[in-house]
């Protein structure tokens, strides 16, 4: 709500802490440090911290794992309805993300060459990406006020008439999603998707349309229009990549050590 | 108007009239100052609604739409969304707190007009003043402001109802069924067709909107970005909530607009208008709001300094007050008794105020024994106020810009005056009354500018031959008998000896077409228009002025306006710029050493020769109070001059280029931190400023610098301590006139405005709105004197005239020349004595003045033109003052000025761009015979095609955009005999790509 008074504190949870980008290069510039450091040191280290199935490393990928499930966790509060301040979330998100990839190098022990190094490279891609879009990306964003020509071009009747049809689809579509809502007002978000799938692809993809047929996004930059969306396909491929690293461990062992020992502790602990 | 859903009858709107809108970005200023927005953060931007490729300028303020179906609100992906549109008013808001700032509502919305801030990560868009509005205020902050009236804010309903009813249509800009409630009003239909050499500005349905490249060039704004703005950008509301209110008056420009000071503890947070005033009901210019840039600014002088290093490096030494001054005395004392009191010279920019330029230094000077003392008139109006002076018998036309007076004219012609842009508040009123009554506007300029894309034609004159269209106005008058001969028998002397000297030398039309690239047919309209009209006003400004026929010029134009009978009337005038301000302060007669020796010039440009090789006499020390190594014409010499000075003291707010060249660097104190009037204006408002902070740092008024210099000297019985009060100097000292007696500081305080209209000879004498009407008689006057001349008529020639022109080998009769740098042969005017030779004294300036005769010479082989043009010097340069935002040198230093109006720009036609490879945004050399610059190019077919338009105003040490000044590129020698005015409008250069 906009004009509601607040109580003192519910004010102070909800008030913007926002994260400046100093704080933000700070932090980027302390995970790098942390990974160079980790492999200038790595040779030294007892011979445990070098094997990607040894408790101390295992636990490193747990823990990584763990902290980058926040993100996800910022994805469902923010579209889902139920982040109080989607703005902390985003600074966990930023937070959690960056240390989860320093334990996930950790983790990897090294081992550049195999597979799941594909999963780091997606991480260091993901932060760099991150890095981008929050300190150069935001002033491209900053730039784009007044700069684009389609708002007051000529109209043109073949749009409008596509337009119009477009709207009175997404209408009918909508008394059936969410009758309560206003067109004019409405997307889809997590919850929708949740109680009628279809519905709300089908009226995503309506969106989607009008959308294209603003021209909007093809008015800015590349760089400025898709970073997100890569941003968030890296992320899910991240994911996917993490749930095949953890399968093919755990029930392809023997496939993943390539004739080699399957010494990773917790199928020698808890037998595989 | 195509949209799905019928707004609600309480949907609030802004409605943006592009008919009026001239660019001025005052609404960006408004907003920012509002909202504590930073370098780069937008809610509402000015963009150009025409492609560059049409002669035309149509401006719109891009704001949010607080669209029916806003594209943003749907794209925000946070759930509850960070974006809310309320149901009554329509109004689409972000919520801060919830924004993580991915920027999809920026990327969806097919308007740009949501903005983002890169620093605090969020969006940021116009709520169309939703926190200002509940506080109390009326409207939104860029309506309040807006010079034009273009911007009006309401129920949208009622003004759709109110622009129906005159006559006005809205713009269909719907273009994507999202249901925007902004209202953008159409440009009216032109009312006259033109021939192929005028040109009506574009009133067509614009195409994209868009703006000139090097505005949004990213080194550009990244210059700008880059430094954290002063308080109070980024302030909380509720830190920036007032809790005082001063009335007072912007101290920079001409149009000298009354504000108000905003302060929170004794701390300035906002500058607005001033809406108690009845005449400008708070309108102002970004300029009158950005200076509160320039009082928090953190580049400003905070204390003495002496020069360490060589002269140009720009190395100094903090040093105290005491110090500076006594070093200074004593150097002086030195120079006066080697050489003279007059070898001390004194430039005083109007920067250091009126009442220090008019009162102040004059005294100082008298006092100390030199003659060599003046200011920028003669860059700017010198030629202007010698014409009056000639003509009327002093300065301004006399008229108001009020509803009776100016307001009743039928016609407004604008010749080398862009008031939109100089004075955008005067022009705002003009161009309401033109609207609202269907006055005609008719614009010469070699450029479309802001002011002539109002206009119902454009004649794009060739720049220096405006002497010649106004000399073949006259003859088709005369010719045809339309003027006005009651007039002229009863109010004009030497009318019949100039009507037969016009006829003599047969300035028609036709010959006209030639010198100036106007149809003849396009001449005989307009004048037969000004014969016709009841009440046409001619406003001429610098386009007029700065050229070396700059004096016949106005007197020919103030001629053509007199023999129509548009002088002495409501409704009818010629207007060139300031009225000036008759402030009357002397020195006793006792205390003043006679003075021994002329003023080598009046221009302070020929005191180079002076200064480098003590001829006629030697000057070696040098007082200014602004930036003469940006502004002086013929850079080159001017800086080879100062080093060989052996002393020179900079009084000024900020370090620039003549800083650097200065022994001492004295910081001064600006507008309310020292009280003061503002600048002399079109209308003879004296507008007064209280005194209402502390300068920052141990900076001071130029006055105390100046009581406090002369107390070394012995002058402190004459420029008394008690001065130091600008209020008891104003009362004691500044008034003593017919024109401002009654103009006491009681009076001035009396109005919640702060202004008195002049002349008011008594403190109860009530103000008059146009003076020399017939039937009344000048103040102090026998019956029946109507004009301030001597004769009581409007002087065209006499015996006495003629005498005083003879002087200088020239006749009262002004006879047609224009510049020696021009792409066709014209007669030129040539100076007989150089700078080091002491000429004749001139008889049009007191104190007695060098001057060069003149001698005009007629085209023939060895016209310089011809030569320069064989050295591929064949583009018309054409130098003036940049858009609203800048004033000279000061503006540069207010990070949103910069931000405006980045970088130096070379407005270039898009044929010749195309001719010379040069893309919009591109960076040019443009070269002259005198010097060589670059500036970024702006491709726009609003310009004559042979020409070029370079502003003036940046300077190599500014702190975000540092250029090289185009008067590298001007000629200090090229100037009018009668006024010492410097030819600053026309000089051939080439250009390409750097």
């Amino acid at each position: 709500m906009l004009n509601c008074p607040q109580p003192f504190w519910t004010a102070l949870i909800l008030q913007r802490h926002d994260l400046p980008d100093a704080r933000l290069l700070q932090l980027t510039a302390a995970a790098v440090i942390a990974v160079i450091l980790w492999f200038v040191i790595r040779g030294l280290l007892p011979e445990a911290w070098r094997s990607p199935g040894s408790p101390e490393l295992y636990l490193a990928g747990v823990a990584g794992v763990l902290l980058l499930l926040v993100p996800v966790a910022f994805v469902i509060a923010k579209r889902g309805g139920s982040g109080a301040n989607p703005v902390n979330w985003f600074n966990a998100h930023v937070l959690c993300s960056l240390i989860g990839m320093v334990l996930i190098v950790i983790h990897s022990g090294g081992f550049l060459r195999r597979p799941p190094a594909l999963l780091l490279l997606a991480l260091i891609a993901l932060a760099a990406l991150g890095v981008w879009a929050r300190i150069r990306g935001s002033r491209r964003m900053a730039a784009t006020f007044a700069s684009k020509a389609p708002g007051f071009t000529v109209p043109d009747a073949a749009t409008r008439d596509r337009l119009r049809v477009l709207i009175a689809e997404k209408r009918t579509l909508l008394l059936q999603l969410d009758p309560q809502a206003n067109e004019g007002t409405f997307s889809v978000n997590l919850p929708h998707f949740m109680r009628s799938p279809g519905l709300a692809l089908a009226y995503r993809k309506l969106a989607r349309e009008e959308s294209l047929l603003l021209g909007s996004r093809a008015a800015v930059s590349a760089k400025q229009a898709w970073w997100r969306p890569l941003h968030m396909a890296l992320a899910w491929l991240f994911v996917l990549g993490v749930v095949i690293h953890v399968v093919t461990v755990t029930f392809f062992a023997g496939y993943v050590a390539d004739g080699g020992p399957i010494n990773w502790w917790h199928l020698r602990a808890w037998g595989g | 108007m195509d949209t799905i859903n019928q707004g609600p009858s309480e949907r609030l709107a802004l409605l943006i009239d592009l008919e009026r809108c001239t660019g001025c970005k005052s609404c960006e200023a408004a907003c920012k100052t509002e909202h504590r927005l930073g370098p780069g953060e937008y809610r509402n931007k000015v963009v150009w609604a025409s492609a560059l490729e049409e002669a035309g300028l149509a401006f719109l303020t891009l704001t949010c739409q607080h669209c029916e179906r806003p594209a943003c609100l749907r794209a925000c992906p946070v759930n509850p969304k960070a974006i809310a549109k309320d149901p009554l008013t329509g109004i689409v808001r972000v919520d801060e707190s919830r924004c993580t700032g991915c920027g999809e509502c920026v990327i969806a919305c097919p308007y740009s007009a949501m903005g983002y801030d890169a620093k605090g990560h969020h969006a940021v868009k116009c709520d169309l003043c939703t926190e200002r509005r509940a506080e109390g205020d009326a409207t939104t902050a860029c309506a309040s402001v807006c010079p034009t009236q273009a911007i009006r804010f309401g129920k949208r309903d009622e003004l759709l109802a109110d622009a129906r009813a005159s006559g006005r249509l809205p713009r269909d800009q719907d273009h994507f069924l999202l249901g925007p409630a902004t209202i953008y009003l159409e440009r009216t239909t032109p009312r006259n067709t033109a021939t192929p050499t005028a040109i009506t500005p574009a009133r067509a349905h614009p195409g994209e909107s868009r703006r000139p490249s090097f505005i949004d060039g990213l080194a550009a704004q990244t210059a700008v970005q880059a430094q954290t703005p002063s308080f109070p950008y980024g302030e909380s509301r509720a830190d920036t909530a007032p809790d005082r209110v001063v009335p007072g008056g912007c101290n920079i420009c001409f149009n000298c607009c009354t504000v108000k000071f905003h302060f929170k503890n004794n701390k300035l947070i906002k500058i607005t208008g001033n809406e108690d005033d009845p005449l400008l009901k708070g309108r102002v210019c970004p300029k009158s709001q950005l200076t509160l840039q320039m009082y928090h600014s953190e580049h400003r002088l905070l204390y003495p300094q002496k020069r360490v290093g060589a002269r140009g490096e720009g190395k100094f030494e903090r040093i105290s007050w005491d110090q500076a001054l006594d070093e200074i005395a004593d150097k002086l004392k030195i120079i006066r008794d080697q050489y003279g009191a007059e070898a001390l010279a004194m430039f005083i920019g109007t920067r250091t105020g009126i009442l220090d330029y008019r009162a102040t230094t004059k005294m100082f000077a008298q006092l100390f024994g030199t003659p060599n003392k003046d200011g920028t008139d003669p860059f700017c109006a010198s030629g202007k106020n010698v014409a009056f002076e000639l003509t009327l018998g002093s300065i301004g036309s006399g008229n108001s810009y009020t509803e009776n007076d100016l307001g009743s004219a039928e016609l407004y012609v604008y010749i080398g005056d862009n008031q939109a842009e100089t004075r955008p508040v005067y022009f705002g009123m003009i161009n309401d009354w033109r609207i609202k009554n269907g006055a005609k506007m008719v614009a010469v300029d070699p450029r479309l500018t802001a002011t002539a894309s109002k206009a119902d034609r454009w004649l794009p004159i060739r720049p220096g031959t405006d002497m010649a269209l106004g000399l073949a106005l006259a003859q088709h008058i005369i010719a045809n008998n339309l003027h006005d001969a009651q007039y002229c028998a009863d109010w004009v002397l030497g009318f019949e000896q100039w009507r037969d000297f016009i006829l003599h030398k047969q300035y028609t039309p036709e010959w006209a077409e030639q010198a100036t690239g106007i149809a003849a047919a396009d001449i005989k309209r307009l004048a037969e228009e000004i014969a016709a009209a009841d009440g046409c006003v001619i406003f001429a400004s610098r386009g007029v002025n700065q050229h070396t026929n700059s004096t016949q010029t106005n007197r020919v134009l103030m001629f053509v306006s007199a023999i129509t009978g548009n002088w002495g009337r409501r409704g009818g005038a010629f207007f060139n710029m300031s009225a000036g301000t008759p402030i009357a302060a002397k020195v006793p007669e006792h205390r003043a050493p006679k003075i021994n020796k002329q003023r080598v010039r009046r221009s302070p440009a020929g005191w180079t020769e002076a200064m480098l090789h003590g001829m006629p006499y030697p000057i070696r020390a040098l007082i200014t109070c602004n930036n003469p190594l940006a502004q002086w014409p013929g850079q080159a010499k001017a800086r080879e001059a100062f080093a060989a000075l052996d002393l020179m003291v900079h009084i000024e707010l900020f370090a620039n280029e003549t800083s650097a060249f200065a022994d001492y660097l004295l910081p001064a104190a600006s507008g309310i931190e020292k009280g003061e009037i503002g600048r002399s204006n079109d209308d003879r408002r004296i507008v007064w400023i209280d005194k209402m902070i502390d300068p920052p740092g141990e900076a001071k008024s130029d006055t105390w610098i100046w009581i406090e210099l002369g107390k070394r000297f012995g002058f402190d019985d004459v420029l008394k301590d008690k001065y130091k009060d600008p209020a008891v100097f104003w009362d004691e000292v500044c008034i003593d006139s017919d024109g401002l007696r009654g103009c006491t500081q009681k009076r001035l305080h009396s109005v919640p405005y702060r202004w008195v209209r002049q002349p008011v000879a008594t403190e109860d004498a009530p103000e008059i709105e146009t003076l020399f009407l017939e039937g009344t008689t000048v103040p102090n006057g026998a019956p029946g004197r109507r004009f301030p001349t001597k004769s009581g008529k409007l002087e065209f020639w006499t015996d006495e005239l003629e005498a005083k022109f003879n002087v200088l080998g020239l006749s009262a009769l002004p006879e047609f020349y224009s510049e020696r740098e021009q792409l066709v042969d014209l007669p030129y005017m040539e100076l007989l004595e150089t700078d080091a030779e002491a000429g004749v004294i001139s008889p049009f300036c007191s104190p007695a003045t060098g001057s060069a005769r003149g001698r005009i010479v007629a085209p023939g082989p060895d016209h310089p033109g011809i030569k320069l043009r064989a050295q591929g010097f064949d583009t018309e340069l054409v130098t003036g003052r940049p858009p609203a935002a800048h004033f000279h040198s000061w503006t540069h230093y207010f990070w949103q000025s910069q931000e405006m109006w980045p970088d130096l720009y070379c407005q270039i036609h898009p044929d010749k761009a195309a001719k010379l490879g040069i893309n919009d945004g591109d960076r040019v050399q443009v070269e002259s015979a005198h010097g060589r610059i670059e500036a970024m190019a702006w491709v726009h077919a609003g310009i004559r095609p042979t020409a070029v338009f370079i502003p003036i105003g940046w300077g190599e040490r500014q702190p975000y955009n540092p250029w090289r000044p185009v008067n590298f590129l001007t000629d200090s020698t090229q100037r009018d005999p009668v006024s010492d005015q410097t030819n600053l409008k026309v000089l051939l250069c080439r250009v390409s790509r750097a």
